[in-house]
This record gives C-alpha cells, structure tokens and sequence, in this order.
C-alpha cells in the first residue's frame, strides 16, 4: 500500500490489505497500534468525528449570541464543551480502543484537577 | 531501542525494556502520564484565571472587553481541524505510506502555525486596546494561561517538523509509528486543552 520504499526497506510493497487502514504494516505489533488488540477507526470514520466537533464548535458560538439567562448559557456551553473533549479523547486519542489502564491514568488526572480546583474556586466564592 | 516484537501479548521478551508488566509499552504510558499532570497545570492556570478576570482598576480594560469572538472561533476551528490531520498522518504511517505520513505532519504542523499566528496577531491587537501583560490582574492571568497553551503548540509543530525531518531520512519505518502515535497524544491534549480555554475563558459571561 506504500506510495514509496522507505530507505530502510522496511515498507513492503505487497498488494494491499482489504481494509489496509486496520491492517497493520510489515514489523508491526498489534500491542502497540491499539493496546489490547482493538483496532483503530478508519480514516472515514475520523472525517467524521471531525465533522462533528465542527458542528459542535459551530453551536457553540451559535449559543454565545443567542440571549438566553447567563446560568443556562453557561451550562449549554459547559455540555458541548465536555462532549468535544470527550470526542477528541475517545476517537483521536484512541482511549476508546487502547487499554484500560491509560483511560484510567487520564481520567485520574482530570478527576484529581477538577476535585482540586473546584473546591479551591468554591473557597474563593467565585463559583458561587 | 526499539522493541523487539513480543511474541505474544502481554508477554515481553527477556531483555525489552520498552514494555512493563502492564503489556503497554513504557513511552506510552509515561506520555498518558505527563499528560495527567498537564491537566493539574493547565487547570492551576484556568482556575486563577477564573479568579482574577474581573479583576483591574477602575476605568482599565480587562480581555474580555475586547474579545474577538468570531475571529477565535475560526482560530479555534483550524486547531481542530489540525486533530485531524494528526490522527490521519498515524493511520498513514501505520499502513506503512510515508509519503502521506509527511503531508499529514507538515498540514497539522501548518495549522498549528496558524493557530499560533492567530493568537500572536490576537496579543497584538489586545495590546493596541490597552490590555497588556501588566494592564491588570485579569490582563496577566489571561496572558499567562493562553501565552502557556500558544508555547505548547510551538513545542508541538517543533517535535512534529523534527518527525517529518526524521522520516525524509528514511529513520522512521512503519514500526516506529509509536513515536508518530506519542507525538499525537500530546498534540490532542493541547487541543483538547484549547476546547476548555475556548468555552471557559471566551465564550462563558463575564460581567466586569
């Protein structure tokens, strides 16, 4: 499926994989190109989780010129917000298909900042 | 140091450093690790601003008096977009075409580019509207948190030109997409971090 030798020789030049975007090249290790064995999603598939995170972007300032109570926006955005991060980091960063273990590392850290810091901001009264 | 193939998973060969007992190769891991600890440091830098940004003397401009929103939206938009061509340029080199390997890198490189265009023009302009470094409170804990995000990029198009430099010399095969996949990851995380910058920062209401 190469469009060209690499100058090691390391890239075969075999007929393509049925599905060569899941197929895993000459040398490569199944553990490491998606964890526990789980494929990655195709390059269609990606275009359109891209999509997506464009319409959502696109709600996004859309909600910021609607007039609407500041508590409502606030959640509208802080929804939409959440659910591109959640995107990116299931699709992009494959923590879908990857191991337990990684998405366990990650989210740690997300919950340890946002206990952290939320309690810190609620101290200071400013998210009251 | 490239690790051998194991040859099974979950069972490394005698001698390969690069996997731990948990079967998920060490550079991995650690790269999901630093980028934990990122989420405490970009959350410091998020919470003080959310502190401070209303916060200036009276009759000083705080940013969000003089936030473009169209115009970061679109800046917003092209780092998204830039997501794309990263994950696009691993499933290139993972099906071993380095050819689209490289034009992925350099089109995610470009964007990030632009982004960080943006947010230089963006600085420029706020400091023309008398919103600068030292204006106010609100002024440097908004500075200090975008300027922090806008050197992630720039370290991120550095290591990604570094990897293209590296595949023109014909030093990364289709088995060492895990340095492609690892440079991703970080790139990802400054997007996903700019997702929160966005809404947090810009888009939620501010009343001086």
């Amino acid at each position: 499926m190469a469009d060209e030798q690499d100058a090691t020789g390391a890239v075969a030049t075999e007929a393509p994989p049925a599905t060569p975007e899941l197929e895993a090249a000459p040398g490569h290790d199944p553990l490491l190109h998606a964890g526990a064995g789980h494929a990655h999603p195709s390059p269609v598939k990606y275009v359109g989780i891209a999509v997506l995170l464009a319409i959502i972007t696109s709600l996004e300032v859309a909600v910021y010129y609607i007039n609407m109570p500041d508590g409502l926006m606030v959640a509208f955005l802080l929804v939409l917000a959440v659910l591109k991060f959640s995107l990116v980091a299931a699709f992009f960063m494959h923590l879908k298909f990857d191991s337990p273990l990684l998405r366990r590392v990650f989210v740690g850290g997300i919950i340890l900042a946002g206990v952290v810091y939320t309690v810190a901001l609620l101290t200071l009264r400013v998210l009251v | 140091m490239q690790a051998a193939i194991a040859p099974a998973p979950h069972t490394p060969a005698p001698g390969d450093h690069d996997y731990a007992v948990t079967g998920i190769d060490s550079r991995k891991l650690g790269m999901w690790g630093f980028l934990a600890s990122e989420c405490l440091f970009f959350g410091a830098l998020i919470s003080s601003h959310l502190l401070y940004r209303a916060r200036a003397p009276q009759g000083v401009k705080v940013p969000h008096d003089v936030y473009d929103i169209p115009y970061t939206s679109v800046s917003s938009f092209v780092l998204l977009m830039s997501s794309l061509t990263m994950v696009l340029a691993l499933a290139a080199i993972q099906r071993g075409d380095h050819r689209r390997l490289r034009l992925w890198l350099l089109a995610t490189a470009f964007l990030g580019t632009v982004f960080v265009g943006g947010q230089v023009y963006e600085f420029t302009t706020f400091t023309h509207h008398g919103v600068n470094l030292s204006s106010s409170v609100a002024a440097s804990s908004f500075f200090l948190l975008t300027g922090f995000h806008g050197v992630h990029v720039t370290v991120g198009i550095l290591w990604l030109m570094s990897l293209v430099g590296i595949s023109l010399r014909g030093q990364l095969p289709a088995e060492k997409h895990l340095q492609v996949e690892i440079a991703g990851l970080y790139w990802h995380f400054v997007d996903v971090v700019w997702i929160l910058i966005f809404t947090v920062v810009y888009l939620v209401p501010n009343h001086h």
